[in-house]
């Protein structure tokens, strides 16, 4: 997914379309002062303009360092100067982002809210990508189903045992090869929608619908098979 | 590897956000569950894809944890 995900791919089948999306009612005088004046600054021109983007960069660099001190454990052993660079370099990306999409913000929420968000995306996908950047994709596990934790009550382990063998099948014979390996290798396989996402040359939009509409196909097989209920929910 | 294998494969029952739509409104519906307002039906779709989405829900997570933070 790339930190300024604009061009949304296309939303999963069955999707709230447009909810809470950009309505285009919600008026522009929502917008707080402060956000208002981040705005007015950050599109006009000479010294206010130079001073918002040192601010901004400053605010992004900090929730960069959040997110990254957040997953410092999937960053091995990176020392603390090179995470210290690495922020500077997630802000200074999220600072493009958050310039090139500043007409998108509707002053539904704060702008520094808003800003934190291209930051927070972008430091978690790099250290995503920074963890599996030496490490191939594994094959999605052929025999998934002996992962499964079968403790539990003792008199609902046959009606399990049944959803999984109908659930083996269904992966087997209803999915894709495509939808197969992708979820397989999400779910099972535990690699981040991020990280495959890049190895295929796509983005986490695409994967994930590729995820979506595979389980949306094993929920409906398995509906049709009573193993589920009307809900959705196991029987 | 738990038994949430299976619910993975599953994913959530209800009608769910894109991942694209999700980071739209990720800020707006941060914001509603700090205020305490209801999120969900502000931004219906949202819980469901969060459910579903570990990365996304991720990034709901910091964003909720960082601006929490910040509020005091």
């Amino acid at each position: 997914m790339e930190p300024a995900p604009a061009s949304a791919a296309e939303a999963p089948a069955g999707a709230v379309a447009g909810a809470g999306g950009p309505s285009g009612v919600e008026p522009p005088w929502r917008l707080d002062a402060e956000s208002r004046a981040w705005l007015a600054a950050l599109k006009g021109h000479g010294r206010d303009h130079d001073e918002a983007l040192g601010r901004l960069h400053h605010l992004l660099a900090r929730a960069a360092r959040f997110e990254l001190y957040r997953r410092r454990g999937q960053l091995g052993h990176l020392p603390a100067a090179e995470v210290d660079d690495l922020a500077l370099q997630v802000a200074s990306d999220a600072m493009v982002a958050v310039l090139a999409r500043l007409d998108d913000f509707r002053g539904l929420s704060r702008f520094t809210t808003w800003a934190y968000k291209f930051a927070l995306l972008d430091a978690a996908v790099k250290v995503r990508s920074l963890a599996w950047r030496r490490r191939e994709i594994p094959r999605p596990p052929e025999d998934w189903v002996s992962l499964v934790d079968r403790t539990g009550r003792p008199e609902d382990a046959a009606e399990h045992a049944e959803l999984l063998a109908e659930l083996r099948t269904a992966v087997a014979e209803l999915l894709t090869p495509h939808q197969r390996e992708v979820l397989l290798t999400v779910v099972a396989g535990r690699v981040p929608i991020d990280v495959l996402a890049e190895r295929l040359g796509t983005g986490r939009g695409a994967v994930y619908k590729t995820v979506h509409d595979a389980r949306r196909k094993l929920r409906a097989h398995l509906t049709d098979k009573g193993l589920l209920g009307a809900e959705g929910g196991g029987r | 590897m738990t038994g949430d294998l299976v619910g993975g494969l599953l994913g959530p029952e209800g009608p769910e956000l894109g991942c694209d739509a999700c980071f739209d409104e990720l800020d707006r519906y941060v914001e509603l569950e700090l205020a305490g307002a209801d999120a969900d039906s502000a931004v219906p779709g949202m819980r469901d894809h969060l459910a579903g989405c570990l990365a996304c829900r991720e990034e709901h997570d910091s964003l909720l944890d960082l601006v929490a933070g910040e509020q005091g």
